[in-house]
């Protein structure tokens, strides 16, 4: 099925340059150009797509470092999942808004803007969503580091921290949580 | 609800004389983060001309502890935990779901057993979590009875749920590869028993709720979200199929075992009012409630003895690659969209929450309303701001 969806997208959208990833365990995906992700975005809501589910922005920060959003839809009518992705570099990251086309996408852009700080092109009301609108920097980069400081308080007041080597982000965290939150019980 | 109508032609049609006699000026206030009938701390700005919504904005983020980013740093089993505390009321639907994407990356196999027990308690979660819709969607309508008949049986549920799981509402029972502790006898009984009592118990609550001339005049032709709309905004699951739409999961991409199930997908008739309103998505829950016991009740049938653990290795490696598992929530679809780099942490995991999704149709759906009938309509989406703020 992607070999077609591909087509389809370079049929409709040309220079969108779609080629098909195809993955050994779990889903396979097809990455088209960034400028042309609205082109292909409409080709493939023409073509049966009426969903978008979701919206992931993930951050590469080794070998190659980029921001991969990747635009989940699906087909209600036919029963199809597609993840599409687009590659964006991790400088100034932006790209075409598909309000227009799926209004779910209003929502889940802001979001995604708010988590790795991808900017979206004729966004109607391009704010942050979960994150107070004066918060600095962007929570899911993997370099990013918490604010000492907000609006005057402490963010992390060393008196009630006990997980003091906890930098969230790196893989030391990972031992860091397990060793000594107290949810894992120790099993972990 | 004549007078729903007629706001309507009133705000579309500024021209006409009356209405802009009517008219006054906007005044903004903010429905929430503390008021009751926003279910948690969603606040609504609202401007509003008297009592009739002009617009509606939904702030979130009140309860936001950037799930994902704790799930980048612990490994894939210290991730449940912290799934459970999402979608708080329905925390073992939550819990399949993940545990589903990472078995498939996994390529694990889990015992039947475990796969009954699996879809038996959540068939039950979505009852309990059906139950509080309905004992709380009472409440904001003003009824404060049916939230006690809800509780009474709601409670029964999680005594079972303590008792196989160790905890009330925050179960971290679903483990990768199965569950971690077996149901006894006795407690497949006290189920049995309860599936029993419960038919006619549901059927008592619709007469008394359901068919209530006030309950239909708050909801019918209230909150219309038709299924081009819902199409649109991505919504799922009760207000999907409250629009009329055949659409469930657990028979159109069937996961873990809900394929030997013989069960209907209710889907909403419009019959108090227009298709998709308030009173629709009502009534797909608790009919969806009785689908429930059904499956529960061939999951007693179906129960065969065997270990409860599939052979999962000790530490869990996913090999890299992505998934996107999607199951049917009480509240909607949730997705995991799973991105693993071969590492023993997730290095991406993002969650689709069906509530975010369903309080960005607010905006739509709000302008033109009482402000009454604003309260009915959060109420009928069912939301829980820990999913929607995650």
């Amino acid at each position: 099925m992607h070999d077609q969806w591909a087509e389809l997208i370079n049929s409709k959208a040309s220079g969108a340059n779609a080629t098909v990833h195809k993955a050994e365990v779990g889903d396979s995906s097809i990455t088209v150009e960034a400028g042309k992700l609205k082109e292909a975005c409409q080709a493939l809501y023409d073509g049966g797509f009426n969903v978008l589910q979701v919206i992931t922005g993930t951050d590469y920060l080794e070998e190659n470092p980029r921001i991969e959003v990747s635009y989940i839809l699906a087909d209600f009518t036919n029963n199809h999942e597609l993840i599409l992705k687009v590659k964006l570099p991790r400088e100034n990251p932006e790209v075409d808004s598909v309000v227009s086309i799926w209004k779910a996408a209003n929502f889940l852009e802001r979001e995604t803007f708010d988590m790795v700080g991808v900017r979206f092109k004729d966004h109607p009301d391009h704010r942050r969503i979960l994150c107070p609108q004066d918060w600095e920097g962007f929570p899911l980069r993997k370099d990013y580091e918490a604010a000492k400081e907000y609006n005057g308080m402490e963010v992390y007041p060393e008196d009630k921290l006990n997980l003091d080597d906890q930098v969230f982000g790196t893989k030391t965290a990972a031992t860091a949580v397990s060793n000594k939150a107290p949810m894992t019980n120790g099993r972990y | 609800m004549d007078h729903q109508i007629t706001v309507n032609e009133d705000i579309e049609s500024p021209k006409d004389p009356e209405s802009e006699r009517l008219k006054t000026e906007l005044l903004t206030i903010n429905m929430g983060p503390q008021h009751p009938a926003t279910h948690g701390v969603l606040r609504v700005e609202i401007q509003t001309d008297s009592e009739i919504v002009a617009k509606a904005t939904p702030h979130l983020g009140y309860l936001h502890r950037c799930f994902e980013k704790h799930a980048e740093a612990v490994d894939y089993r210290g991730v449940i935990p912290f799934v459970d505390r999402m979608d708080y009321l329905a925390a073992m639907n939550m819990e399949l779901g993940y545990s589903i994407a990472v078995e498939k990356m996994l390529g694990v196999e889990v015992p039947m057993r475990a796969e009954y027990i699996r879809v038996m308690v959540s068939e039950l979660q979505r009852l309990a979590s059906h139950l509080m819709f309905f004992g709380v969607y009472s409440i904001d309508l003003g009824a404060f009875t049916p939230f006690l008949y809800a509780f009474q049986e709601r409670e029964f549920i999680l005594r079972i749920f303590e008792e196989i799981s160790g905890a009330r509402l925050l179960y971290n029972y679903f483990w990768i590869g199965g569950v971690w502790n077996d149901v006894t006898p006795d407690q497949l009984h006290r189920i049995s028993d309860f599936v029993d009592r419960m038919y006619g118990e549901l059927d008592k609550y619709h007469n008394l709720v359901g068919l209530n001339k006030i309950f239909v005049e708050r909801t019918a032709n209230v909150g219309v979200m038709d299924a081009e709309m819902c199409y649109q905004y991505g919504a799922t699951g009760t207000v999907l199929r409250g629009a009329g739409v055949d659409w469930d999961l657990r028979k159109k991409r069937p996961y873990s075992i809900y394929d030997k199930f013989d069960f209907d997908v209710i889907v909403g008739k419009g019959e108090q009012g227009t298709l998709g309103d308030c009173w629709d998505r009502y009534y797909v829950r608790m009919n969806e409630m009785k689908e429930s016991l059904k499956i529960i009740k061939q999951c007693l049938e179906g129960i065969e003895d065997g270990p409860v653990m599939g052979k999962v290795p000790k530490i869990i490696k996913v090999p890299a690659g992505e998934i996107y598992m999607r199951t049917e929530c009480p509240r909607g679809e949730l997705g995991f969209h799973l991105i693993s780099d071969g590492g023993k942490t997730p290095y991406r995991l993002k969650v689709k929450s069906s509530c975010f999704t369903h309080v960005s149709m607010l905006p739509e759906v709000a302008p033109g309303q009482m402000i009454a009938d604003l309260v009915a309509t959060i109420g009928s989406i069912d939301i829980v701001l820990g999913e929607v703020d995650r």
